[in-house]
């Protein structure tokens, strides 16, 4: 509190007839000189026009004010104006309060009366708070200008390529042994039908071999502390135990291994060796070793890659690597998971194996997979006659845990039905589905194009599949348009799995102090006008880690993304909000509940000569004030939402008569 | 006159205060008797300051925040719920009725609705009529919602619900609930004991028939009492309870 009897200067805006029509300006205006401290009180048509400004700075210089107090429309809405109002004239900003008389009062009420008394209440009110405010400095911190790309998909890629080619260095850190993500294992792309790994691999080796940019695989986020402008961040590297130097891709290695594992790029549909490139383009392009299944790790001996390889390339010494890496900007692009197929077991899918999913077919149909291409049927390896596709598998589906739409899957069906079309033009095409949607450019064609090649779609899902002794499936579906009641043989079908947050985000989000959407999504600062960016200052959003989308979208929320990262990091320094939490280490008992219910990690308590006490982070917190709520000792406060301020205006609210 | 009730809002800055602005916007007319104080978030809303409000002769109180999931600041809206609940066992132990202290999810988006909850709030509020508690009970509530247990266990609430008591083993909602239950009864009895002591010094049968308790249990809270050093004895016969200075 200050020391000398504040100076408060009170003005009451008419804002034209907007406040004027129904609430009595000279009244309030008259009433507030009243107030104890206040030493001029005025009206005004337009406080926030220059004119109105002015006479506020004029007020501040000749009457010395030290505090201001503007009843007039929404703080939301010209807060900003007058603080700045303020500070031009001399006067710490933060000695300011607005009375919202507008949108709270005279555009909400029509008796004058009423309206009036609510006005001088709410004067009172600021008054009673104003009195005890207490001045702010805005905080600088320096902006570290380098930013972290986490995930090494499409979205990841496209984010750390713009952000490198406007001379930002950029960390890119991908779990996987390479970066690519889903996109890499598609074989073509709706609508246009481009091939998948020809439009992507350009731009992987872009990542690998730009001068900005530093690519760490292999690698898992292992902590992240700091605030926007200055992150700290902890990655662990697994060993890969072939030096990248030496390896020049001749697989002699895997030719001489005795373990023969599923490939996951193949969906486990082809083998690899436990020494392993993931896939031909993979970035970066060397071969690794597979710890977990490696005879010689496991179990010792072996060692036939390392006695093999003609360029001492294998190095069993290697071991983890630990590194810290400092940034401005975070930009989280961890992408999907697949839905799991095996969770639907009407569907049969791990039971029966002619039942593959869409991600199974993207492999099927590929050049590099297990049939260079050919789609057969798994179980004897001939060609489907009769294909069916059953939609929204996973999604739409309450009882599976996930109500919404996962937006690709009808495109990616008409995709895959069109190239089974081409490839086998006699064949009886059937997809089973919910609605088809089609909402992107040129998608509606596509589909249409569809019709017209004679892929059959049935409105209404399947309920179950059956099989018989030559692993054909029975199906048997209700039309919902005509009513009939459908029967099937199928030579194979393919379920259209929906889209998931990926099983390790919940972790990643809780060390980002990231929020998820009830979807399990991570949440977007706001989902129509912020849409790439997180309730974290500094840390944004892309791809399909926010919701299910497609690969023209995820590119340009990638763009989006990088735009506002280095908008962010060309800072030199940045602003902090001075409005944050302050303890009182005098009270302080140490009992950790403010640290335990801060959701920002912003407060800690720290051992001291005085025994255990909280410390705000100053830049880390927001100002929230929930500590402050949880306190037993009223030892932490947030300035400019202190306690004795709170009080202050209740007692002005209830108490016309004292003013504190 | 009819009764005209006074009600004090508490709305957070970015959900409920803008949906209360929208309502503004969009000239959406409603009753005139809530004085709203803006707060960043729902969650700085201190029950203690509740309290403060209804000691001040507040009839109703109006918390309001985001939706859950859309609170600013991650969570505050799920801290304000969680102490707005224990406010909520604490009024009706002053025999305040809980209905006096709404809590309400309003977005930015929902003028209309922000109008529909003042409306029916202050209509509840006027049914109920003038608040007309005993000063002294509604003091003792208010050193209740600043009683360290109770802060303790309401900011402690998720984690032994999610993580579990020190045995990792998670406390079932219900047993949280009548944990609290019986620390918020505990402790307004100790509140009731000490804001009478301070008036003046009292036997244990003279704080039993004041505070309409049986003595037993005024003896119980008592040892408690003298044990945390918060009263002592002046002997005497009766022996007196007074309040000691800390
Ligand atoms: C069957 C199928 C067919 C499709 N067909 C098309 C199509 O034809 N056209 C189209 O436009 N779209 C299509 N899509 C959608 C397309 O796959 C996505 O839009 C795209 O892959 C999204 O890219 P992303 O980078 O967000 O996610 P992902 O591709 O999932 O990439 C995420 C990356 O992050 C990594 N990662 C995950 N967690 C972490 C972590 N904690 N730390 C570090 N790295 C991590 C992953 O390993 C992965 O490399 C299809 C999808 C499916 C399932
Ligand atoms: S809650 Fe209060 S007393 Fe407890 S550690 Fe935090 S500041 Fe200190
Ligand atoms: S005000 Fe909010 S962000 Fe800051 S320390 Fe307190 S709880 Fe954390
Ligand atoms: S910001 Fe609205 S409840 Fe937290």
């Amino acid at each position: 509190m200050s020391k000398s009897e504040p100076r408060i200067g009170v003005y009451v805006c008419h804002c034209g007839l907007n406040i004027g029509a129904v609430v009595d300006v000279a009244a309030v205006a008259q009433y507030a000189q009243t107030l104890p401290g206040v030493v001029v009180s005025r009206e005004s048509t337009y406080t926030c026009s220059d004119n109105g400004q002015r006479s506020i700075q004029e007020d501040i210089e000749n009457h010395n004010l030290s505090r201001v107090v503007v009843a007039s429309c929404s703080p939301r809405m010209h807060g900003d104006t007058f603080m700045k109002t303020c500070e031009t004239a001399g006067l710490n900003p933060y000695l300011f309060e607005m009375v919202n008389i507008r949108e709270q009062c005279s555009w909400v009420h029509t008796d004058k009366e009423q309206a009036t008394e609510k006005a001088k209440d709410l004067v009172r009110m600021a008054v009673a708070k104003v009195r005890l405010l207490e001045p702010l400095e805005k905080q600088k911190s320096a902006v570290n200008k380098a930013a972290l790309v986490i995930g090494g998909g499409v979205a990841g890629i496209f984010s750390a390529l713009y952000l490198a080619n406007a001379g930002i260095k950029t960390y890119v850190v991908e779990k996987k042994p390479s970066i690519g993500g889903h996109m890499a294992q598609l074989d073509k792309t709706f609508p246009t039908l481009d091939c998948s790994l020809c439009i992507l691999s350009p731009r992987m080796a872009d990542i690998g071999k730009h001068e900005n940019i530093e690519l760490i695989t292999y690698a898992d986020i292992e902590n992240i502390s700091g605030y926007a402008g200055n992150f700290q961040v902890t990655v662990k590297s697994n060993p890969r135990y072939v030096i990248k130097e030496n390896c020049r891709l001749c697989g002699v290695c895997a030719e001489k291994c005795p373990i023969s594992l599923p490939d996951e790029f193949n969906m486990g549909l082809k083998k690899r060796k436990a020494v392993y490139i993931p896939f031909p383009q993979a970035v970066p392009n060397y071969y690794l070793i597979d710890a977990g299944h490696c005879l010689h790790i496991t179990k010792g001996g072996c060692m036939l890659c390392q006695k093999n390889c003609p360029n001492d390339a294998i190095d069993f010494e290697e071991t983890e690597a630990v590194r810290e890496l400092n940034v401005g900007a975070i930009i989280v692009a961890t992408g999907f998971e697949l839905y799991d197929a095996t969770q639907k077991k009407e569907y049969g899918y791990g039971r029966y194996p002619n039942v593959i999913t869409n991600m199974d077919f993207e492999r099927w149909v590929s050049a590099d997979g297990p049939t260079h291409g050919k789609v057969v049927r798994p179980s004897d390896g001939a060609p489907p006659q009769r294909i069916g596709f059953i939609q929204c598998v996973g999604s739409r589906d309450e009882k599976e845990g996930a109500v919404y739409c996962s937006r690709i899957c009808c495109m990616a069906t008409v995709k895959q039905a069109t190239m089974l079309r081409e490839k086998y033009p006699s064949a009886e095409i059937y997809v089973y589905y919910t609605d088809m949607r089609t909402p992107g450019k040129g998608f509606e064609e596509f589909y249409q194009r569809g019709r017209e090649h004679g892929i059959v779609f049935i409105r209404g899902k399947p309920g179950e599949i059956e099989e018989d002794d030559n692993h054909n499936l029975l199906i048997v579906s209700e039309d919902t348009d005509s009513g009939l009641i459908l029967r099937n043989t199928l030579d194979l079908v393919v379920l259209a799995c929906g889209l998931r947050p990926p099983e390790a985000l919940e972790e990643l989000a809780q060390k980002l102090h990231l929020s998820r959407s009830p979807d399990g999504f991570i949440m977007e600062a706001h989902p129509k006008l912020r849409p790439a960016e997180t309730s974290i200052s500094g840390v944004f959003l892309t791809g399909c880690v926010q919701f299910p989308k497609d690969i023209p979208d995820t590119v340009a929320q990638s763009g989006g993304a990088a735009a506002m990262a280095a908008a962010l990091l060309t800072k030199d320094e940045i602003e902090l909000e001075p409005v944050r939490a302050a303890v009182d280490e005098e009270l302080c008992i140490g009992c950790g509940l403010c640290e335990e219910n801060c959701d920002y990690g912003a407060i800690e308590v720290k051992k001291t000569e005085e025994g255990m006490k909280a410390q705000v982070i100053e830049v880390a917190c927001q100002g929230c004030g929930v500590c402050a709520a949880s306190c037993p000792q009223k030892a932490v406060t947030v300035r400019h939402f202190t306690d004795g301020q709170l009080l202050a205006q209740v007692t002005a609210a209830l108490e016309p008569e004292v003013i504190v | 006159m009819t009764f005209s009730p006074r009600i004090v809002g508490f709305m957070c800055n970015w959900c409920s205060y803008a949906g209360a602005d929208l309502a503004g916007i969009s000239r959406i007319k409603y009753a005139p008797n809530l004085r709203i104080i803006r707060v960043l978030c729902s969650g700085r809303v201190d029950p203690y300051v509740v309290l403060t409000a209804f000691q001040k002769g507040a009839d109703g109180v109006l918390v309001a925040g985001c939706h859950p999931g859309d609170c600013h600041y991650i969570s505050g809206n799920y801290q304000a719920e969680k102490k707005m609940k224990a406010t909520w066992k604490i009024l009706s132990k002053a025999g305040i009725d809980q209905e006096r202290l709404g809590l309400e999810w309003i977005s930015a988006a929902e003028g209309q609705r922000f109008a529909d909850v003042v409306n029916s709030f202050t209509q509840l509020i006027t049914e109920l009529g003038p608040l007309q508690a005993d000063p002294q009970k509604i003091a003792s509530a208010k050193e209740e919602t600043a009683d360290f247990r109770i802060r303790w266990l309401v900011g402690r609430e998720k984690d032994l619900l999610e993580e579990g008591n020190v045995f990792g083993e998670p406390v079932e909602e219900a047993v949280f609930e009548t944990l609290l239950d019986d620390v918020v009864s505990a402790q307004y009895i100790r509140n009731s004991i000490l804001t009478v002591l301070k008036e003046q010094s009292m036997s244990a049968k003279e704080l039993a028939e004041t505070l309409e308790i049986p003595s037993h249990v005024v003896v119980e809270h008592l040892i408690h009492l003298r044990r945390g050093q918060k009263v002592h004895m002046v002997e005497g016969h009766p022996i007196r309870y007074e309040v000691s200075a800390w």
